[in-house]
């Protein structure tokens, strides 16, 4: 059960980098004195109970990018989600500031934590995520590096999981003489 | 049993009906006529890609063939049972015999129409 009056962080629950991560906000966000002052959980697996929490929230979007469901119902995604969050947690909310500086329109504090987003979340595969989608053409090399390296120290690069295929298909028809039928 | 039509947050309809291990056997195993069934997770940025053609190929069979689809995340005992080694996997059915499988796939709507409708020659 969240609690409607904080903004609420949606993160990858099956990507170990994000899970980590989120589970250190949920942690940080609830100090033993003091008041919440925001609530984390995985996105999880049902389109509909997401919708509940924001009618414009789609499944595929919040996989595809970390979201912050306000208390007002507005939505703040990727860096700003992230600055949001800096903001709110007592440990990191003295650096926070800098994030909304503005110079004639240009926040250069919050565009640098835009694209350290977009650099950490291209790199998930690097650090084990389960769960990272499509990987980045400059990221494969260095997986593949990593992950021979730790072969050479006897170690798995991540938990077992399910791949997700690339876009090269690999057919497998089974079909039996006696099964074609004709439809339509 | 759950085979409600939703809609996505754009408002669009989602002709892809979701099925839990409650549904699998009623609506496949024990269905009629041909059938299409998508593995898929939603963290998967594959089955991203190819939603927008897969709905689009639903619409397009207008009811000639019925596309499910089973997230392997909240079903794995679905996944597994069928040996799905990654997402997404497209596994055709016919009178609850397994009559294709594909496994990754381009995501444009030739490529999804023709996976889907291949094991039948469906006419569309």
């Amino acid at each position: 059960m969240t609690n409607p009056i904080l903004p609420l962080l949606l993160f990858d629950g099956a990507c170990a980098v994000c899970d980590r991560i989120g589970h250190w906000v949920q942690k940080a966000a609830h100090p033993r004195s003091g008041m919440a002052t925001l609530e984390a959980r995985a996105i999880g697996n049902d389109p509909t109970e997401l919708r509940t929490l924001n009618p414009n929230l789609d499944i595929w979007d919040a996989y595809a990018i970390i979201h912050l469901l306000m208390p007002d119902g507005s939505m703040k995604t990727g860096g700003e989600a992230v600055a949001e969050v800096f903001r709110r947690l007592p440990a990191t909310r003295w650096f926070a500031w800098c994030f909304a500086i503005s110079l004639f329109g240009f926040k250069p504090f919050q565009q640098l934590l835009n694209l350290g987003y977009v650099i950490l979340d291209d790199v998930r595969p690097i650090f084990g995520c389960d769960s990272c989608g499509t990987q980045r053409a400059w990221v494969k090399p260095i997986i593949r590096v990593v992950a021979w390296t730790k072969s050479l120290f006897g170690k798995s690069t991540t938990k077992a999981a399910t791949p997700h295929f690339s876009q090269a298909a690999n057919i497998t028809p089974r079909p039996t003489s006696a099964s074609m039928n004709k439809v339509g | 049993m759950d085979t409600r039509m939703t809609h996505n947050a754009a408002g669009l309809l989602d002709r892809i009906q979701p099925l839990s291990g409650d549904t699998f056997n009623a609506m496949v195993l024990k269905g009629s006529g041909p059938i299409a069934v998508e593995f898929m997770s939603y963290g998967c940025g594959y089955c991203r890609a190819v939603e927008p053609f897969l709905q689009q190929a639903a619409e397009k069979l207008d009811g000639k063939e019925q596309i499910f689809r089973v997230n392997i995340d909240a079903e794995p005992e679905i996944s597994a049972s069928f040996e799905v080694e990654g997402t997404p996997t497209f596994i055709m059915f016919l009178g609850g015999r397994e009559m294709g499988r594909v496994e990754g796939i381009q995501p444009t709507l030739a490529n999804v129409m023709g996976v889907v409708t291949q094991p039948f020659d469906i006419q569309y």
